[in-house]
């Protein structure tokens, strides 16, 4: 199969429902919702602020990884065999529209309060678009990204949505040990870049793994282990590099990781004219932090900004649930997959028992 | 006894394609009530393997099996009749993958059966619908050998291609 059958337990449309659910966000937990969903015979649809459906696994994963039509694909049959419309460069969000990553192809504004309104039912899967970057000197300089932007912008230029091409560069710094890290970095080398890949710990305790790290150092990315960024160098507003303080293993820390700690007067510099900071993301829920937006939705958030739900994905505005990587932080595909099936099988039974309880109120 | 023999059903997983992501676990966690019949484990050398029964044509389960619990369908999954199980794990014992696990409530052997309600509605097994990286090669024997086959053809000409000069 060339596809990713995200309806995986049907073959064709059941009889409608008439119930009505919005997904917020067509990444692999929204689409994984979506597919349970339609084939349990409601009616789904599914806005997103990018101008396809996929979210990072068409627009910053490396096709390498996974190849974006399996996705494209299965997304067409949603739409043409099930009936799923996808509101597509649509941007939900309620309060006072905040920046993220991503955000540069959004065309439409819909308010969430709106989407709320309409459906009998939604979830929000809006997934991690904002890259958590240390407040570092030179950190605002032209030549310093974030790993999900730069990937981002690799990708919307090769899907041919924008004329902007990303961001040349002949010495890449990518700092960070996780996948973005490998990622990027192996993206940049791919781009003519001599790319370097440097860690605040070691090998073995990067994200990434060791088989990640070995790989892409066989492709010609270097690994530079136990430095931490303190100061992206800079002329006349352009990174020229990055000062590194060398660090070396301490006791654990709350994760139960070596913690790095600073080798007093050792630091370096490693010359590079695009620095990127794969140092993780942050949830992005559809609403501002503001108290009066999250209290007239009922919704709240916790203080990483993810929503905070209850065991069944559900929020504290009961029609409201929450799936994926905006209620767990950045993770895997795997993960969101799973959170978005529950939580449609969740919104199922939730929406059963107000058909016995009293009549719905939507719309 | 069987009048035409049904094509025989292979699920091979492209260890090369996998990704680690663990969409297939998912699918099967949500598919089973929370115990997955395929599961991603994290190696010391950071690299996930997905690991699930595979159905052996020669299978030792089925062989030890003293009450012929452990049976095969007629596509050629390997699968438990529950209800003549009795809980001994002979067939962990002789799994060469340590594959099978002792069902807690029924007490009864319990494994992957490749979907067998969805392929009875002529769907595929969830892990397969749902990778990422189609890493899980699922069909009639012979079109999941060709695939592979031409996989691995597709790998050499790239390799030849760029050492091109």
């Amino acid at each position: 199969m060339d596809f990713m059958n995200f309806a995986f337990l049907c073959r064709s449309k059941p009889a409608s429902r008439n119930l009505r659910v919005a997904v917020i966000g067509a990444g692999p937990a929204g689409l994984a919702a979506t597919g349970y969903l339609v084939c349990r015979g409601f009616e789904v649809d599914v806005f997103d602020k990018q101008p396809l459906p996929g979210g990072m696994t068409v627009f910053a994963i490396p096709p390498w990884r996974i190849p974006k039509q399996r996705v494209l694909e299965g997304v067409k049959r949603l739409e043409e065999v099930f009936g799923v419309r996808f509101y597509t460069r649509t941007k939900v969000f309620a309060g006072e529209v905040r920046h993220e990553e991503g955000d540069s192809l959004v065309e439409k504004s819909v308010p969430l309060e709106q989407v709320v309104n309409d459906y009998h039912a939604v979830l929000i899967s809006t997934g991690t678009w904002e890259s958590k970057i240390p407040r570092l000197p030179g950190v605002g300089s032209e030549g310093v990204v974030s790993a999900l932007d730069y990937l981002y912008r690799v990708r919307v230029f090769e899907l041919g949505f924008t004329a902007s091409p990303p961001p040349r560069s002949r010495r890449a710094v990518v700092i960070g040990g996780g996948y973005s890290a490998i990622d990027a970095a192996e993206q940049a080398s791919r781009m003519g870049a001599d790319a370097t890949i440097v860690y605040r710990r070691t090998v073995r305790e990067a994200p990434a793994g060791v088989y990640e790290v070995e790989r892409v150092k066989r492709e010609g990315v270097d690994f530079v282990e136990l430095a931490s960024p303190v100061e992206v160098v800079a002329e006349n507003g352009r990174a020229k590099g990055v000062r590194f303080q060398r660090m070396r293993l301490g006791p654990p820390d709350e994760s139960g990781r070596p913690q790095p700690v600073p080798v007093e007067g050792a630091d370096f510099v490693l010359e590079a004219d695009l620095v990127i900071f794969a140092t993780g993301e942050a949830p992005t829920p559809p609403v501002s932090r503001s108290e009066d937006v999250l209290r007239k939705l009922g919704l709240s958030l916790k203080k990483d900004g993810s929503v905070s739900v209850n065991k069944i994905y559900q929020t504290s505005n009961p029609k409201v649930f929450a799936a994926g990587d905006v209620v767990t932080g950045p993770s895997r595909v795997g993960p969101a997959v799973r959170s978005g099936l529950y939580a449609g099988r969740f919104v199922e039974n939730w929406l059963e028992t107000q058909l016995v309880k009293a009549p719905l109120t939507a719309r | 006894m069987a009048s035409a023999p049904q094509p025989k059903y292979l699920r091979v997983i492209d260890l090369g394609a996998c990704i680690g992501c663990g969409a297939c676990e998912a699918v099967c966690d949500f598919l089973h009530d929370g115990r997955p019949f395929i599961k991603v484990y994290r190696t010391s050398l950071g690299l996930d393997i997905p690991l699930s029964c595979f159905h052996c044509s020669k299978a030792p389960c089925v062989e030890v099996c003293p009450t012929g619990a452990m049976t095969r369908d007629q596509s050629g999954a390997v699968y438990v009749e529950k209800s003549k199980c009795i809980g001994c794990l002979a067939c962990l014992y002789a799994c060469p993958f340590s594959i099978p696990e002792l069902e807690p409530v029924l007490k009864v052997s319990s494994k992957c059966d490749l979907c067998k309600p969805l392929r009875e509605m002529g769907l595929t097994p969830g892990c397969v619908s749902m990778c990422p990286a189609g890493a899980i090669l699922y069909g009639e024997e012979a079109l999941v050998y060709e695939a592979g086959k031409k996989r691995i053809a597709e790998s050499m000409a790239k390799a030849r291609f760029e050492a091109l000069r």
